[in-house]
């Protein structure tokens, strides 16, 4: 199930800076390097995080993974992405406006 | 024999290091506030060790072993999770009763996964540096026991087995050959949805419903709890009240008193601390 292949590798998307870095360089040698479908390398590379959740990526996940990965890290982008990019100006809570 | 003296109820809200100015004063000085009132408690119940019931947020563990429970034997450090005003830094662990109490249970039914040394992220770190550091700044000599319970990752730790968890923690304890003076820290919660779309969403008639449990002791109600019921009232952080339960079931028949409560959306939390009495 390359459910859990995704989050092997998002999870190593949080924590070891050496994928980090890699997911940065070499994007699809990474992506190569795992058994993921292409709907899957294709949510990692647009950073699909509503996506990922659909397919059943733990919520902490996709936000610890858009935290440390995405080209826009506030909180508010991630929440943008989560529920549409209409609804960017409805996160009412003003810890994710910070 | 070491004995059960005392047990908090707590959450560990890392938003409140984050952005500590986000609410209105008077939330701010309550809640951090309560803090220090646990602190204040916990210096009168004369602790030698605390034991503090936290849950991973995919963050010490991943996808290559996701433990049911397991408890910090040896060396402390933590949090992993580095936040503002809560760096990285060496905790005070109770390697003896810690090592004990893993035996005892895997002696009686109960198959701690162990971590001989082990560095804790904010569910740990949080109650640790703001309610036992404080008690030992006052020359009180306190040492932390983590334990981690599968709250944050499924498969999660059915809420029956959380309390029977924490049945085997007083069993253990009041085994142990020392003398110890023991308080619980069940570390979580209560409302709160991490990372999904109604992120920022509290939900305070769920946290009085739990809160209401804690203090009347209700182990069964807490037991009856279903994961569709929690995640849907309370959300996915919800599923820490596990560290509730299981303190709980550390002091069966124990009854509570809500020290504080606030419904925090900008700390996208229902904050609810809660003291039980042995």
């Amino acid at each position: 199930m390359s459910r859990n292949v995704l989050e092997k590798l998002m999870h190593q998307l949080c924590v070891d800076r050496t994928v980090k870095q890699r997911f940065k360089e070499d994007l699809e040698g990474l992506l190569a390097r795992y058994a993921l479908t292409e709907d899957e390398r294709d949510m990692l590379r647009r950073f699909d995080v509503a996506a990922m959740q659909k397919h059943g990526v733990n919520p902490m996940l996709t936000l610890g993974f858009w935290s440390e990965n995405a080209p826009d890290r506030h909180p508010a982008a991630y929440m943008k992405a989560l529920r549409g990019a209409d609804s960017g100006g409805e996160v009412f809570s003003a810890a994710l406006k910070h | 024999m070491g004995k059960i003296v005392g047990g908090f109820l707590v959450p560990h809200d890392p938003v409140m290091f984050v952005v500590p100015q986000a609410p209105a004063e008077d939330i701010r000085q309550r809640m951090w506030g309560a803090f220090e009132e646990c602190a204040a408690r916990l210096a009168r119940l004369e602790a030698s060790s605390v034991v503090i019931i936290g849950a991973d947020h995919y963050f010490n563990f991943g996808t290559g072993c996701l433990p049911q429970y397991l408890i910090g034997t040896g060396d402390v450090d933590g949090p992993l999770d580095v936040l503002p005003g809560l760096k990285r830094q060496p905790i005070p662990a109770s390697e003896a009763l810690a090592g004990f109490i893993a035996e005892h249970g895997h002696a009686n039914g109960f198959d701690w996964a162990v971590a001989r040394a082990f560095t804790v992220d904010h569910a740990v770190a949080i109650p640790d540096r703001l309610i036992v550091d404080p008690v030992r700044r006052q020359g009180q000599s306190i040492g932390t026991i983590p334990v981690y319970l599968a709250a944050g990752v499924d498969p999660y730790i059915r809420m029956q087995r959380a309390i029977e968890l924490g049945g085997a923690i007083r069993a253990a304890v009041e085994a142990a050959p020392a003398d110890e003076r023991v308080v619980v820290i069940g570390s979580g919660g209560i409302s709160h949805w991490v990372g999904t779309a109604e992120m920022g969403r509290v939900n305070e008639d769920f946290d009085r419903e739990i809160m209401g449990y804690a203090c009347r002791g209700e182990l069964s109600a807490m037991a009856a709890l279903s994961d569709d019921y929690i995640l849907e009232h309370g959300g996915n952080g919800a599923m820490e009240i596990r560290q509730w339960a299981c303190a709980m079931g550390a002091m069966p028949g124990a009854r509570g008193e809500v020290i504080d409560y606030a419904a925090v959306r900008e700390w996208v939390t229902g904050l609810g601390f809660v003291q039980l009495f042995a």
